[in-house]
C-alpha cells in the first residue's frame, strides 16, 4: 500500500480527516439507535425508522452536491467535472432506499411523506450554504464523511441489520450498494484532496466542514428518537 | 525530573510449546480436536508460547509467583538493593485470588518491605496503567524508584474442562482466545537517575474509548444475558451458562486498528510524536493480522514508520496480555541493537473496551 495523498498539506489534511472520522465513529457509538444495532437489540421497526430519517438527507445530498458543482469557477473546472460525475451517480439513490423501506414492511406513502428532522434540517441548511460559496473546496470534507458512512453501512450496518431482524439482504440493498462503489469514490476523494488542499486556509476549511457535517449527521441520528 | 527504565526482567514458565503441542496441553474439548485452531493460529502468526499448567492441568507456578520471579530477575540485574525499593506497581488481568489485590500477593511473594503499593486492573493495557502510576509517582518526587511488574496466567481459562462445563456448544468468539493467549511475566525498574545505558521515559499517554464502544473482550457475562457471573444463584450455574468463558467479539476488532491509528495521529498533532524521528516501534498487537492493518492505515495517512523499525517477540514468546509489552521491552533491551539518542515508541492498543496507551522512550547514557 502506498500513501494516497502526496503533498505535505494534503497529507496533514488527510490525517486530520481521519481523526475527524474516528471521532465521528465514536459519536455514532453513543447514539441510542446505533447502540441498539451494535448490541443486536434492533427491530425491523427501528430499521424503517432509520430509513425514514435517512431519506431526507439522501435526497438533499444530491442537491447540495449539484449546487456545489455549479459554484466551482473556471480555475476549478476539473474539480467541477469530478463533482458532477459523483452527483450523477448518486442523485437517484433515494429510490433504492424507498424500495428497501417498502420491502421491510413500510408503506411507500409513509416514507414519501417524511419530513426532515431537526438534525437533517441543520445539516441540509449548512450544506446548501457552504455549497453556495464560490469554489467551495471544503465540500471535500463533507464528502469524506458521507462516503465513509456509505462504507460503514455496507461493511457493517447492513449485515447487522439483517442479522438482528432475520433479513436475507432483500431490504438492505441501498446500504449494500453503497459499499460496492464507495472504494472508487474514496480513491477519487484522495486525488481531490491533493488537488484542492493547497493552502493552510483551505485545509482548515475542509477539516471544519468535515467536523460540522459529522456532528450534524450524528444529531440527525439522535433525532430519530424524537419523532 | 526525568524517570528512567534502568533494568528489566521476565519470566516465562516451562519449556516453549509449539503449535502442534498446544492441544495436548490445553486438552481436547469433548475428546475432539478443534476445527478452528489452525485458522486462528495462521492469522495470529504465533509459533511458540509458554504455559504455567501441565497436560494434567496442574498449575505448576501461580501468577503471583511468576510475577515475583520476573521482579526478582529485574532487581538482580539492577544497581538497586531490594531493601531500598520504594514502590511496587503491578498489573494482571486475573490474579490467583479474587481478593485481595494482586499487588499484595506479589509483594509477599517477592518479599519487599514497606513499599507503596499499586495494583492495576484491566487487560493488555493494565501494565501501562501500572507503569504510568509508578512514573507519575517518581515524577512528582514521591519516590526515587519503583518496580513495575505485569503477569498473566491465562491458560487456566483454556483447559478443555472449562468448555465442557458449558451447556451449549462453544462458539467462535469463545474459542478465539484459546489459540491466542498464554502465560508469562515481565518487569521494569524505574529510577530517577540513569544507570549505564537506560531508557528515559519521555511521556506515557492513554486514550480510552469505553463510552463509545461495546465490550469487545470479557469474562463474566454469557451471550445474550446481561447478568454478571455474580448474579447467578451459584457459581456452577454461571459456568454452565458460559458466563465464565473468556470471549472476544471478533467483529469489533477492526476498531482497535482505527483507534490505534487515531491515537497516534492525535499524538502527532500534539507534537509528541514525529514519525520521522522514531527509530524503533514496539507495538503489542495481539496477532500478526493486525500488524498489517495498522501498517496499511498509517501508510495511507502518510504517517508510516518503515517496517524494519518494528520489533516484536510475539511469535516466539506468545501473547501474554498485559505482560507482553514488558517481556518485549526486556528482550529488545537485551538483544537488539540501538544507539544513545534513539527514540522508541511503544503502543498497547487494548481491545477489552478500547483503551490505547502509548509511550515514548529515549536511549540515554549515564
Amino acid at each position: 500500500m502506498e500513501s494516497k495523498v502526496t503533498t505535505q498539506l494534503g497529507q496533514e489534511c488527510l490525517q486530520g480527516l481521519m481523526r475527524v472520522w474516528f471521532d465521528f465513529e465514536r459519536q455514532l457509538g453513543r447514539v441510542p439507535i446505533i447502540q441498539r444495532l451494535e448490541r443486536g437489540n434492533f427491530t425491523r421497526e427501528d430499521y424503517r425508522s432509520l430509513l425514514l430519517h435517512l431519506r431526507q438527507q439522501v435526497i438533499e445530498g444530491a442537491r447540495w452536491i449539484t449546487r456545489g458543482a455549479s459554484s466551482f469557477e473556471r480555475d476549478y473546472a476539473d474539480v467541477r467535472s469530478e463533482v458532477i460525475g459523483h452527483a450523477k451517480e448518486e442523485h437517484r439513490d433515494y429510490e433504492m432506499l424507498e424500495a428497501d423501506f417498502v420491502a421491510a414492511g413500510g408503506a411507500l406513502a409513509e416514507i414519501r411523506a417524511g419530513q426532515r428532522n431537526a438534525g437533517s434540517e441543520a445539516l441540509h441548511a449548512f450544506m446548501m450554504y457552504r455549497a453556495s460559496q464560490p469554489n467551495p473546496v471544503d465540500l471535500i470534507g463533507a464528502m469524506w464523511i458521507i462516503e465513509g458512512l456509505g462504507q460503514k453501512m455496507a461493511s457493517d450496518w447492513a449485515r447487522r441489520i439483517d442479522e438482528a431482524t432475520d433479513g436475507d439482504g432483500r431490504y438492505t440493498c441501498f446500504m449494500r450498494y453503497h459499499g460496492e462503489n464507495d472504494d472508487a469514490h474514496l480513491d477519487k476523494l484522495y486525488t481531490l484532496i491533493d488537488r484542492v488542499c493547497r493552502t493552510p486556509e483551505q485545509q482548515q476549511a475542509i477539516l471544519r466542514t468535515a467536523r460540522v457535517v459529522a456532528r450534524l449527521y450524528a444529531l440527525q441520528l439522535e433525532e430519530i428518537e424524537h419523532g | 525530573m526525568s524517570v528512567y527504565i534502568t533494568s528489566s526482567g521476565h519470566y516465562l514458565p516451562g519449556e516453549p510449546v509449539d503449535n502442534e503441542q498446544i492441544e495436548a496441553v490445553l486438552g481436547l474439548v469433548h475428546g475432539k480436536p478443534s476445527r478452528l485452531k489452525r485458522r486462528i493460529l495462521q492469522s495470529n502468526g504465533i509459533r511458540q508460547r509458554h504455559y504455567a499448567i501441565d497436560a494434567e492441568h496442574n498449575t505448576l507456578i501461580s501468577n503471583d509467583e511468576m510475577a515475583a520471579r520476573a521482579g526478582q530477575a529485574c532487581l538482580d540485574d539492577s544497581f538497586l538493593s531490594k531493601s531500598r525499593l520504594e514502590m511496587l506497581s503491578v498489573a494482571t488481568s486475573q490474579g490467583d485470588l479474587v481478593l485481595p489485590g494482586f499487588g499484595s500477593m506479589v509483594q509477599a511473594e517477592l518479599g519487599v518491605a514497606g513499599v507503596e503499593l499499586h495494583s492495576s486492573h484491566g487487560i493488555c493495557s493494565s501494565s501501562m496503567m501500572a507503569l504510568k502510576a509508578a512514573y507519575t509517582g517518581l515524577k512528582a518526587g514521591e519516590h526515587d524508584n519503583a518496580l513495575v511488574i505485569a503477569s498473566e496466567l491465562a491458560s487456566r481459562l483454556f483447559k478443555a474442562s472449562r468448555y465442557e462445563a458449558v451447556a451449549q456448544e462453544v462458539d467462535f468468539n469463545a474459542e478465539f482466545l484459546r489459540w491466542m493467549l498464554s502465560d508469562g511475566a515481565g518487569a521494569l525498574l524505574l529510577e530517577s537517575v540513569p544507570r549505564r545505558r537506560s531508557f528515559r521515559i519521555d511521556w506515557i499517554r492513554g486514550f480510552s474509548h469505553a463510552d463509545a464502544y461495546p465490550v469487545c473482550m470479557s469474562v463474566g457475562r454469557a451471550v445474550g444475558d446481561a447478568r454478571s457471573w455474580q448474579d447467578f444463584a451459584t457459581y456452577a450455574e454461571a459456568e454452565a451458562a458460559g458466563a465464565l468463558l473468556i470471549r472476544q467479539d471478533v467483529r469489533l476488532l477492526d476498531n482497535i486498528v482505527k483507534l490505534g491509528v487515531d491515537g497516534l495521529l492525535r499524538l502527532i498533532d500534539e507534537g509528541r510524536v514525529e514519525t520521522g524521528r522514531i527509530d524503533h516501534v514496539l507495538c503489542h498487537y495481539s496477532s500478526h493480522y493486525f500488524r498489517g492493518k495498522i501498517f496499511d492505515m498509517l501508510t495511507q495517512a502518510g504517517a508510516a514508520i518503515p517496517e524494519e523499525k518494528w520489533y516484536t517477540n510475539l511469535y516466539t514468546r506468545g501473547n501474554t496480555g498485559c505482560a507482553s509489552m514488558f517481556i518485549m521491552l526486556d528482550e529488545f533491551r537485551r538483544t537488539q541493537s540501538y544507539q544513545t539518542g534513539d527514540t522508541i515508541l511503544c503502543m498497547v492498543p487494548e481491545s477489552g473496551r478500547f483503551n490505547n496507551v502509548y509511550m515514548q522512550l529515549t536511549v540515554v547514557e549515564e
